[in-house]
């Protein structure tokens, strides 16, 4: 019997595909990444198994997204490896073949929400939850997992896709939205009326570097973990707090990614955003690497490294310290919140919410009803109207059944969905029920 | 009229074969004499020589000598040191290397520029340890060496100029174009180590050259390809391995219409595994494993799995297990315990030693469970084919999904098979029809022909391999294995096709130096990656690395004994 492997890899730079030439989301992204690892010799350590990502199907695309159109309309074929690679690296540490995995690939996801018009962040299908969604398939729905996602942007989409899911719980530790695109991510938002404080936001100011990102996850990811008990940790793992990303305006060092990757030990590290792809990912991926593989990585250290960052660093910044310590405050008491305080006393909870796609100028405005019920997280519908570049615009709907739905919620979304059906003005009309895989479209 | 005489120095016998042009004149042996292989190489080239007919015309010698190989197996090297210049990144203690490793100051980056100069004098300082230590041999080796080979050369340098008996040293750029530092070190150290066995051979070699008529010499590499002699003092490293080379060279040579082959090489002990990838060899991803050193040298795909003629067989009543231990030969011929080989003699296939004790052996084995001895020998020879077939598929299974990095790719899904199944080897015909008829493909078995591996040797043809990067926004061109640094003298006209024909001027170069001459239409572009390089929403240039070589290639050798 071959022993276990300690760590599964699945590179995929996609070398051929960009979004435009120029867009950071390029060719060569992790062109120096790949040199960086090689000649580490990590490709070659035997604690380190390196896989070819799987390509995802359409069936586990439509788990996660109501695309608008259609998901071959989204798409390209590198969405489909990306999420098939995500997929890959979950199934490894699944099944037990590895130990840990990382899927080291482009595009990222974080930034793809439940409906998709196009692409947004740089993102059009989000890797991570695809990968959770077949993982929760597989096991029939008994399957919970924590998303710690430290990308400097907030995740908005994985917070969009599962905000009123009660078996995932999402943390999120980023650059405060009031300075970064996309502009959310503020303490406040902790989730819907059925999964309230499963949704964990922690913004860090700019200019915060290792001491704060380390003491986010000790002190606040850490502990929630530990009393959530997850299945599976996934680090969503942007690597743009980088001192040298051109996009944000913080000071992580590859040292701090490396400890910070050892003290959260995820059991799947996905890379998301970075994009100073010279000075920092390769150094920050093969920190990761070691960290995972459990190897000693503190001999690493960026050539550009500026001499302020190389100093032991001062106290921890006061505000973060403040605000982890109210958040773990509101998640010790999110079951003995009273939550129509919060969600109101209405049949349903219902919210408006604008939403940007830069990456291919859409402008959209979503509408969503969420049923307020104590047997379940509730069924939804979400109305949405996306405004394309050009004047043109896509009027949807679409009703969601969640996992473990209750009858009653079963039921109403049923008919929810039979009453729409009878309207004509929308384009598209949408049910979405993973737990019976039916994703219908009319 | 050309003659050549190849020459493969094996485990147990050296062979050689007398060549005129494509048709084989003549073959004969020697034991070989692993004390001294030169003895038995001579012997060989002696007696082979008698066949030539015409005796004042020069002959060209080929070798495939397992003088490198039993040098680094045996340990048998110099003690040799290893400056290396690791930089920041991976701490070099847990490179798990087994030498001696020496640090010093100096690092360069992914892209080749220097991020940190080195210190000549810490660098004086270090060799005059190294020399107080003990050790003979000098490795210089820096990270990223391959990208900008600067300081391994200023190491050459000051070691030319102040310690000239550390010469030649062994600078690892020059031995690959490749990334990945830990195997680079490997590769420099062995080859500084093996460097004086393989300087002692040439010696013996030039003495017998004029008795002999010997005009040019060359040895075989683990690529396929051979090495001039004198070029080999530099590089001994790249001759390892070469005997599975030749024993590949030799079925190519006189099998024609290889595809998608599986080469199935079955010995006592173990049984060796290479593919034919459309009609060539398959190649080692990164480079050959030898005795657990992974090294950099260019080298055919090869797998061993502990499954031979001579391997020990269980029997629990249900399962039938062999391998991967061997407890000495067979039943047959006096061994402690059933193998392969008996089980082969008992079903009449083969005629070794003593039947009878086969049967008896095989009646113990299976009377406890009610089976006859020949219903046992069938098990036996199943088990072993079962073995055989689940490697096999193991491996097409892993070289079918290797991790590969564009979406066309990915996409494209290719999936290898065999269409063909040859075996080689002592006992491969007895095993190969049931391998075959397990996996329905068709197979060919070659007769045992000792001669094979000396005529793939006598056709195989030197070869070399080179790396050409060019970064434009640096305006830099770098070739490592002709120690080139330059710079381009306009970037912004620099294309691909310029690249490429820089590259294929410079084999050219190089093949003159390994011993041929060489035409533009002969040097194959292996590998090419092109990237354009943006910062801040500008293309600054554009990255291209190209791998270039002169093909291995075998001419079709006819003989009568195939």
């Amino acid at each position: 019997m071959e022993k276990k492997k300690q760590l599964g890899l699945v590179f995929f730079p996609a070398f051929d595909w960009a979004i435009s030439p120029d867009h950071p989301e390029r060719e060569e992204r992790l062109l120096y990444t790949r040199d960086q690892i090689a000649e580490e010799g990590l490709f070659d350590h035997p604690a380190i198994e390196e896989y070819r990502p799987s390509v995802a199907s359409v069936q586990d695309i439509e788990r996660v997204h109501i695309s608008v159109p259609s998901v071959q309309e989204v798409i390209t074929e590198s969405h489909l490896i990306a999420a098939g690679g995500t997929i890959k690296a979950a199934e490894l540490v699944d099944s037990g073949e590895t130990k840990k995995a990382f899927a080291l690939l482009r595009p990222p996801g974080h930034h793809a929400m439940r409906i998709v018009h196009g692409s947004r962040g740089f993102c059009t299908i989000n890797i991570e939850a695809v990968a959770i969604e077949y993982l929760r398939k597989k096991h029939g729905g008994k399957f919970r997992c924590a998303i710690v996602d430290t990308d400097a942007h907030h995740a908005d989409g994985t917070q969009d896709i599962y905000y009123n899911d009660p078996d995932i719980l999402h943390i999120c530790i980023h650059q405060d939205g009031r300075t970064l695109y996309p502009g959310t991510g503020a303490i406040e938002e902790l989730g819907g009326p059925g999964a309230y404080g499963t949704t964990i936001n922690l913004p860090l100011p700019p200019g915060s570097g290792d001491a704060e990102l380390l003491y986010a996850v000790e002190h606040l990811a850490l502990p929630l973990l530990q009393d959530f008990q997850p299945d599976l940790i996934i680090n969503a793992a942007g690597q743009d707090n980088h001192f040298t990303d051109p996009l944000t305006n913080m000071n992580v060092t590859a040292q701090g990614y490396a400890r910070m990757t050892e003290l959260l030990s995820p059991d799947l590290v996905v890379l998301e955003g970075g994009y100073s792809i010279e000075g920092a990912l390769p150094y920050v991926n093969v920190g990761l690497l070691l960290a995972l593989a459990g190897l000693d990585y503190t001999g690493l250290v960026e050539p550009e490294m500026p001499r302020r960052l190389l100093k032991q660093r001062r106290e921890v910044n006061e505000e973060v310290v403040r605000n982890v310590a109210l958040l773990k405050e509101i998640w010790s008491n999110r079951k003995e919140q009273n939550l129509d305080q919060i969600f109101g006393k209405e049949e349903y909870f219902q919210r408006k919410s604008h939403i940007y796609y830069d990456t291919d100028n859409i402008s959209e405005v979503q509408f969503e009803q969420i049923l307020r019920c104590n047997l379940c997280s509730g069924y939804r519908i979400i109305y949405s109207t996306a405004g394309h570049q050009f004047g043109q615009t896509t009027k949807i709907a679409a009703v969601l059944i969640p996992w473990h739905a209750c009858s009653q919620c079963r039921n109403r979304a049923e008919e929810a969905y039979q009453r729409l059906l009878q309207t004509s003005k929308l384009d598209f009309i949408y049910l979405q029920d993973p737990e019976r895989e039916r994703y219908l479209k009319k | 009229m050309a003659y050549i005489v190849g020459i493969d120095v094996g485990g147990t016998n050296t062979n050689a074969v007398l060549l005129k042009d494509d048709a084989v004149l003549a073959t004969a042996k020697a034991p070989t004499n692993h004390k001294q292989l030169h003895v038995g190489t001579i012997q060989a080239l002696a007696s082979i020589l008698k066949f030539m007919p015409e005796l004042e015309t020069e002959i060209t010698l080929h070798l495939s000598t397992t003088l490198a190989t039993n040098a680094v197996v045996e340990g048998k090297g110099e003690p040799t040191a290893a400056l290396i210049f690791p930089g920041p990144g991976r701490k070099w203690e847990e490179l798990g290397l087994p030498f001696k490793l020496f640090t010093v100051e100096g690092s360069i980056d992914h892209r080749g520029r220097e991020t940190a100069p080195l210190d000549r004098d810490q660098i004086r300082r270090v060799i005059k340890r190294i020399k107080e230590m003990g050790f003979k041999a000098l490795a210089g080796v820096g990270k990223f060496s391959s990208r900008n080979p600067q300081h391994e050369l200023e190491l050459e340098d000051l070691v030319t100029n102040e310690f000239p008996e550390y010469l030649p040293v062994t600078l690892g750029h020059r031995l690959s174009g490749k990334l990945n530092f830990p195997r680079r070190i490997t590769t420099a150290v062995l080859n500084a180590g093996i460097a004086g066995i393989q300087a002692e051979f040439a010696e013996m070699i030039r003495e017998v050259r004029e008795r002999y008529k010997i005009g040019r010499v060359f040895i075989l590499k683990a690529d396929g390809g051979s090495i001039e002699l004198e070029e080999s003092l530099a590089r001994p490293i790249e001759t390892i391995l070469s005997g599975p080379a030749a024993s590949l060279m030799g079925a190519q040579a006189l099998c024609n219409e290889i595809k998608n082959a599986v080469v199935i090489d079955i010995g006592g002990t173990t049984t060796e595994i290479s593919l034919f990838y459309h009609g060539e060899p398959l190649a080692e991803k990164e480079g050959a494993e030898i005795f657990g050193f992974a090294t950099l040298v260019p080298a055919f795909f090869s797998r061993s799995m502990g499954l031979g003629g001579d391997s020990a067989v269980q029997f629990d009543g249900k399962e039938v297990t062999i391998g991967p231990r061997r407890d000495g030969p067979p039943v047959v011929l006096g061994g402690p315990r059933i193998t392969p080989t008996d089980a082969v003699v008992a079903l009449g296939k083969a005629s070794i030693g003593d039947k009878k004790r086969a049967l008896t052996a095989l009646e113990a084995m299976g009377a406890p469970y009610g089976i006859n001895p020949t219903a046992m020998a069938e098990k036996i020879v199943d088990a072993f084919s079962q073995k055989a077939i689940k490697t096999i598929n193991k491996i097409y299974a892993s070289i079918n999904t290797r991790p590969v990095y564009t979406v066309s790719q990915v996409m494209a899904a290719e999936v290898l098979e065999p269409d063909l199944i040859i075996g080689m080897g002592g006992p491969a015909a007895y095993f190969i029809p049931k391998i075959a008829k397990g996996m329905g493909v068709a197979y060919k078995v070659l007769p045992y022909y000792e001669a094979a591996n000396a005529i793939g040797a006598a056709a195989s043809r030197p070869t070399v391999t080179l790396t050409l990067r060019a970064d434009t926004a640096l305006g830099k061109m770098v070739i490592p294995e002709l120690d080139e640094i330059t710079e381009i003298p306009r970037p912004f006209f620099f294309n691909l096709e310029t690249a490429k024909e820089e590259a294929i001027k410079k084999t050219i170069v190089y093949a003159e130096r390994a011993g041929t001459t060489v035409e533009p239409k002969e040097i194959e572009i292996t590998e090419e990656e092109v990237f354009n390089m943006v910062r801040g929403f500008h293309t600054i240039g554009k990255l291209y690395t190209l791998k270039a070589q002169v093909k291995p290639e075998v001419r079709p050798i006819k003989t009568c004994g195939c």
